[in-house]
């Protein structure tokens, strides 16, 4: 057992990073997409997009735990989140494709030719990403999806939708007839959030994804979970950074504001959050990778955990700059409205620690069971 | 980054599953529980320890030759699993073996090590701390018990306070101002103390959860020889902080770790079988938040003490990650004993000893218990100082 990443793992956060770096646009105060087609480029030449891809179809073929430090890092560079649902959709594929989807899909997204949205939130039914109204009936897809990320660049939908029986994963094109995709009004414009309908939409039978299961919308919404946990913490590890570092110069009353305990221990509350989130998100990325028994304990307790530690680190970073915090111009405000965008992604809070404690009762159930045979 | 685990592994915690289920009572931690009488109690727990080390359970991560397994941290991971799955009974030399045993591991001499390690591993020697004073709290530097060198010896004056154990203790590792006029870092020395020595005198102080575990310690004319200081005369504070980076660092929070994920369960326990209007109080969707995070942190707690491990185990230097790993878990711990009785309702102020108290009282207990934890081992205040500054760079 060993709970560090190794030297590849941790590089490649760091090149991602680095890539990241490179577009101002990102991160500037005001909020925008200009960059979005060209960082999606950038990493495509860089490989990001390949390395879930397993080798026989043109992929690197790396575990889903090796990405967690790049996730991080696209957490942190405020990356188009269409770029951490085409990785979770590229994990999906792999891993609930008939091999005909995987041929057909996995060598295309690859290469950065095919850019996934995920289609789970609608209207009506509060937190849980498991439900959808959207239905199946007779090859014909009709319904409506909101908050869906990218989906008016993006190349395929992949839709969490329900037969009469059964819930299904639909694969999607944008273009394909029935389809209207209008961008919300949103608390961050950067982040591309559409509105999506489906108005008959004719759906081949090779287009749903696996067997209709509830498995395989748990391996779904796990690996959706852990990439949002990972992007919290990449926002959370910056606004401690920033934090930090405006701390350290700003004075007042003649010293630097860090000297005073009020701020210092702030800081200090925020590095132990930012350690814990870590830890439990580091966790679910390895859980994913490994399908441990564990999997969707771990995973939602990433994503509630570090989704409420991504939000407060923005709290805290705005309130130890004082007046500059709530400017404009100082652009804090753009992780703060991403850390909300994360947050309400694939189940909110509430929803996650209610299925961690769903999860940690089934654990109990079995584990008496077995002590009741010992016995 | 790897959790799986090995055969080898697999093995060790198979060995050790068996071993607990050999060892501890029939019917133990569902109809047989510890002494509730503290006299009780600790000989139980002394009994405990004594079996643990019979059993070569004791101390496992140490050296072999001095009677450990040379575990890995791995296996201590394991270690704290099993026992917390075994819901085994807390040990009575904590403060042996992770601080004075750990301390003198480090910085004893041979004579020291040989002489006072094997009675640690053997649970035959308790030790108890003599750190804080009533003028020295989270300013520990500013220690006044005074040892004088006479010839062969140092004579020991003053007070120490919040002594946990010292009744029970054979020994006690003292930190004593050696040199009045140097600055208050540097005039220290670190002292291993015999609690027979004449001259020692021991004063209980009851605590808020109503236990006497803590004392008051007075030193009057105590002789200790000079073989028994730890490292060089004056350089007692240096040798206090690996005793803190211990206090403050994995391997106690993982012990503790196993304490606190055993009254998760107890909680959940209560929770899936205590009827309310329409249902139990697991299928209560407040009752269900406050559970889930409480949850989420105590796992978190495991799982921060393992990355630790894990960078200890990579070479780096223990350092103020301890205090990270303090902070986390005194405050998580609280907040789950808060929610434990925010989840209980009117039952929540039904205390030990109560027909109509939840799982004994034990949450009662652990509530009031719980209020030493961001105050002992350095005070939440004086970590998050460390951390601002020696870890985030802010200035002082």
């Amino acid at each position: 057992m060993n709970f560090l990443f190794n030297e590849e793992q941790t590089s490649l956060g760091e090149t991602v990073g680095q890539v990241l770096a490179d577009f101002a646009a990102l991160t500037a105060p005001d909020p925008s997409r200009d960059s979005e087609a060209e960082v999606w480029g950038a990493l495509a030449e860089l490989g990001l997009f390949s390395l879930l891809v397993p080798e026989e179809h043109d992929g690197v073929g790396l575990a889903f735990v090796d990405l967690a430090p790049s996730i991080e890092a696209l957490g942190s560079g405020l990356a188009s989140p269409l770029i951490a649902s085409t990785l979770v959709a590229t994990e999906a594929i792999k891993r609930l494709g008939s091999s005909d989807q995987r041929a057909k899909l996995l060598p295309e997204i690859a290469i950065g030719e095919t850019a996934i949205a995920i289609a789970s939130a609608e209207l009506g039914r509060g937190k849980d990403p498991f439900f959808a109204e959207c239905r199946l009936l007779d090859g014909k897809l009709s319904g409506k999806k909101i908050a869906v990320a990218g989906a008016d660049v993006a190349q395929e939908l992949l839709v969490i939708a329900r037969t009469e029986s059964a819930p299904v994963l639909v694969l999607v094109p944008t273009d394909a007839a029935g389809v209207t995709i209008t961008a919300h009004s949103d608390i961050d414009p950067s982040a591309g959030l559409c509105r999506v309908v489906f108005d008959n939409v004719a759906v081949a039978a090779g287009q749903q994804l696996a067997r209709a299961s509830i498995d395989a919308l748990d391996t779904l919404v796990d690996l959706g979970a852990t990439v949002h946990s990972g992007m919290a913490m990449g926002i959370a590890e910056v606004m401690l950074r920033r934090s930090v570092a405006f701390a350290s110069q700003r004075e007042q009353f003649g010293k630097p504001i860090g000297s005073f305990q009020a701020i210092k221990h702030r800081c200090a509350d925020l590095a132990v959050a930012v350690e814990a989130g870590k830890a439990t998100s580091h966790y679910a990325f390895w859980a994913c990778s490994e399908n441990s028994e564990d999997r969707s304990g771990a995973a939602s307790a990433a994503k509630a955990y570090c989704g409420e530690i991504g939000c407060n680190a923005c709290n805290d970073a705005i309130q130890v700059h004082g007046g500059m915090g709530f400017t404009w111009e100082l652009g804090l405000h753009r992780y703060l409205r991403r850390a909300q965008v994360i947050e309400h992604a694939v189940g909110s809070r509430a929803w996650h620690y209610d299925r961690v404690v769903t999860e940690a009762l089934a654990a109990r159930e079995v584990e008496n069971a077995a002590h009741r045979d010992a016995a | 980054m790897d959790f799986n685990y090995t055969d080898e592994e697999r093995k060790f915690r198979f060995e050790l599953r068996d071993w607990l289920a050999s060892a501890l009572p029939a019917g133990w931690g569902d109809t047989v529980f510890e002494p509730e009488d503290e006299e009780e109690r600790y000989l139980f727990r002394r009994d405990w320890d004594k079996k643990l080390s019979s059993g070569g359970w004791s101390g496992i991560n140490w050296p072999v030759e001095y009677g450990g397994r040379g575990a890995t941290l791995v296996e201590r991971g394991i270690f704290a699993e099993e026992m917390a799955r075994a819901k085994a009974p807390e040990s009575l030399n904590i403060i042996g073996h992770n601080l004075a045993g750990t301390t003198i591991l480090h910085h004893g001499t041979q004579a020291q090590k040989d002489r006072f390690l094997p009675p640690i591993i053997a649970n035959d020697e308790i030790w108890c701390q003599g750190f804080s004073e009533p003028n020295a709290g989270s300013d520990l530097a500013s220690v006044r018990t005074k040892a004088v060198r006479h010839g062969d010896k140092y004579i020991v004056n003053g007070q120490k306070i919040w002594t946990s154990y010292a009744q029970y203790s054979q020994w006690c590792f003292a930190l004593v101002r050696t040199d009045v006029d140097a600055p208050k870092h540097k005039g220290l020395s670190f002292l291993l103390i015999d609690m027979k020595s004449p001259g020692i005198l021991i004063r209980p102080l009851r605590q808020i959860s109503g236990e006497s575990e803590f004392n008051e310690t007075f030193f009057e004319d105590v002789e200790v020889p000079v073989e028994n200081l730890v490292g060089e005369e004056n350089d007692g504070w240096r040798i206090a902080m690996t005793t803190l980076a211990y206090e403050r660092g994995p391997e106690d929070c993982l012990g503790r770790q196993v304490r606190f994920k055993q009254e998760m369960e107890k909680l959940l326990e209560v929770c899936s079988a205590e009827p309310t209007a329409n249902g139990v109080l697991s299928d209560d969707p407040i009752v269900r938040q406050k559970l889930g995070r409480s949850i989420v942190e105590i796992e978190a707690m495991r799982l921060v003490a393992l990355k630790s491990f894990s960078r200890i185990h990579a070479g780096d230097e223990r350092g103020p990650d301890a205090s990270v790993i303090k902070l986390y878990w005194s405050h998580a711990a609280q907040r789950m004993n808060e929610a434990a009785l925010d989840i209980l309702g009117p039952t929540a102020v039904l205390a030990e000893g109560d027909e109509d108290a939840k799982a004994s009282g034990r949450f009662q207990t652990s509530y009031l218990q719980s209020k030493a934890f961001s105050i002992y081992s350095g005070s939440s205040e004086i970590q998050r100082n460390i951390i601002g500054e020696r870890m985030l760079g802010l200035p002082r």
